[in-house]
């Protein structure tokens, strides 16, 4: 709702005091152009006129042919950077979670990793990006390992910190109960840990999308991403497509952590008793 | 260092004869010469500490805060290890936690992502029985511990006194040989306390297991048992044993009641003090009286 008024204020404004739109767009601006990413011809940016907002002002209809919505470019650069996500966030949770278990469990391992680890999360994920051209070479192995470096470690000190506030005494009554060995992990230790994992994950995932984005962005050949539109736009000095992929970009964060994580992180604490998460 | 033996009998009959008695030479616990200190502390926890559970007994140890009650009930489940001497249970010596020994905890210690029931169930499935026999026992346990009706609630869902019941339930189902039970009713308010000793000696007198049961309180030693033990701090000890021979359930506003707490009361007010002598002589704060007037109560309502 506020949003609404702040987006109608913006827009007012800018059509009273006629700013350039090369300069900084209106909202109107930016749907075009996100609308223009999706295959689909708008001009809600212009004054109204007869045949607003699909036919440009005083020109004949564009009859060019375009492709399906399907294969428009904002539809295959979610699918790139969501496979991409998907793909490199596995295999960051496997070695994050790998780490962090090991972390957990032998003090050796965290007094020699831990420090470490920890200044590498402050360290920003585009600094991976040198070492990832000159390792992999500008490819998909690069991008997914600027990803992967970008969050695993967060993910693994996280996981550590989570499995140190599992009580002691689950354990104890785990071994009382007779569950000894592999079944100490599995039937105990890993659902005691299910809060922790689902909050590292939740941070492990928003350190794995700026990386994502990061790297397709600098990375600058045809790699089809989010971050790549982005790129396109700055090249073309598109400054309406720049903000649009931006704020898809905001949005795509936005729900997967609301709708996915969050959801999650609520239906565990519920089930634990623990207070809401927010 | 004397150790004060003492042994009082008061009242006559033995628990009542319509009470259902396991075979007699099952539960047996044995401890033999404990002794424990933890890595970076001077004094022993427990030093040559020994103590025999006969089948069926219900043992209490009493003690002021920090001489060992835990201690010595975490060697004897097995969580803790010895430096020297043994544990045996039915003769055969113990070497890590197990079901036969099921333990109680202070804080319940229940699964919180599981159900009541699932809690129960745990250990059954950790053992390997099967599904239609685990849920018939599960049932039975419940209604043992009085919560049919509560099998599918969260523990969060749970009371405080119905958590500990799922606690004892979840220990009893398993069938073990002896109850290891530390302070299982210190964080209930007085009257559920006083409900779950009734349900406990209930439970007790029905199963006949062996339980060693840790507390502060005296009434509640008093109350419980066949044989209380009194420790002795810095290290822990036996100071005294107390066999009380009264019929169970017990008269809690009795004559003989009421002087028996008093008795163990004041032996236990006696090592308090000379645990604060001890300290006084360290640091004199105060005189060992002034210290020793509000500890008396050696928290018996904790
Ligand atoms: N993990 C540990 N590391 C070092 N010292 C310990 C540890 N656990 C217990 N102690 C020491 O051992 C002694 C006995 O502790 P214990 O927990 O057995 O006392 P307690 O009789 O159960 O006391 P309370 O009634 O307060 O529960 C104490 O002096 C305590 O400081
Ligand atoms: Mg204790």
């Amino acid at each position: 709702m506020i949003w609404a008024v702040i987006l109608l204020t913006w827009e007012g404004a800018y059509r009273v005091i006629g700013w350039k739109a090369y300069q900084f767009p209106a909202p109107s601006h930016v749907l075009d152009s996100t609308l223009d990413m999706l295959n689909v011809r708008a001009y809600f940016g212009q004054p109204l006129h007869r045949g607003w907002p699909w036919r440009a002002k005083n020109q004949l209809p564009d009859e060019r042919p375009r492709s399906p919505i399907y294969r428009s470019p904002l539809v295959i650069a979610q699918l790139v950077s969501g496979t991409r996500l998907v793909v490199g966030f596995s295999i960051s949770i496997l070695i994050g979670g790998m780490l962090g278990l090991l972390m957990w469990r032998w003090r050796g391992v965290d007094e020699f990793f831990g420090p470490l680890f920890l200044g590498m999360q402050t360290l920003p994920s585009v600094c991976w990006i040198p070492l990832a051209i000159l390792t992999f070479g500008i490819n998909e192995s690069g991008i997914l390992f600027v990803l992967v470096m970008g969050s695993c470690f967060a993910i693994a000190i996280a996981l550590r910190d989570g499995l140190r506030t599992i009580p002691p005494v689950y354990q104890k009554a785990g071994l009382m109960l007779g569950a000894g060995g592999w079944r100490l992990y599995r039937y105990v230790l890993l659902p005691a840990s299910l809060p922790a994992m689902t909050s590292s994950l939740r941070q492990g995932f928003s350190f794995a999308w700026r990386s994502l984005m990061g790297a397709e962005l600098i990375f600058m050949v045809w790699n089809r991403g989010l971050g790549f539109l982005l790129h396109v736009g700055r090249e073309f000095s598109d400054i309406s497509q720049v903000i649009a992929v931006m704020a898809m970009m905001v949005i795509v964060g936005m729900i997967v952590d609301r709708w996915f994580f969050a959801a999650l992180e609520k239906r565990v604490h519920a089930r634990f008793g623990l207070q809401a998460a927010r | 260092m004397t150790i004060a033996e003492e042994e009082i009998r008061t009242g006559s009959p033995p628990p009542p004869a319509d009470a259902p008695k396991e075979p007699v030479g099952r539960g047996r616990l044995v401890l033999d010469k404990i002794d424990k200190t933890f890595p970076g502390t001077q004094m022993a926890a427990v030093r040559q500490l020994s103590l025999t559970c006969e089948p069926g007994e219900f043992v209490v140890v009493v003690g002021p805060s920090g001489c060992g009650k835990s201690t010595l009930l975490n060697v004897a489940a097995g969580m803790l290890k010895p430096e020297g001497g043994r544990v045996l249970l039915d003769g055969r010596p113990i070497n890590g936690p197990g079901p036969d020994r099921a333990v109680v905890f202070q804080d319940h210690g229940l699964f919180p992502w599981l159900t009541a029931g699932q809690n129960i169930e745990f250990g059954l499935k950790m053992s390997g029985m099967g599904k239609e026999q685990r849920r018939h026992r599960v049932e039975e346990a419940l209604r043992m511990v009085h919560l049919s009706q509560s099998g599918r609630k969260l523990v969060h869902e749970l009371s405080g006194g119905m958590r500990q019941r799922v606690a004892i339930a979840r220990s009893l189902v398993m069938n073990p040989s002896v109850l290891l039970m530390d302070e299982p009713f210190a964080a209930l308010d007085a009257q559920t306390r006083t409900l779950m000793h009734a349900q406990l000696q209930d439970l007790w007198v029905q199963t006949r297991k062996t339980i060693l049961f840790v507390t502060h309180s005296v009434g509640e030693a008093v109350r419980l048992a066949d044989r209380i033990i009194v420790l002795h701090a810095h290290p822990g000890r036996i100071r005294a044993e107390i066999a009380i021979e009264l019929p169970h359930p017990r008269n809690f506003d009795s004559r003989e009641i009421g002087e028996l707490v008093h008795r163990v009361r004041r032996e236990i007010e006696d090592e308090v003090n000379r645990v604060n002598a001890q300290m006084a002589e360290y640091w004199k704060p105060q005189t060992p009286d002034d210290l020793g007037g509000h500890l008396v109560d050696m928290g018996g309502g904790i």
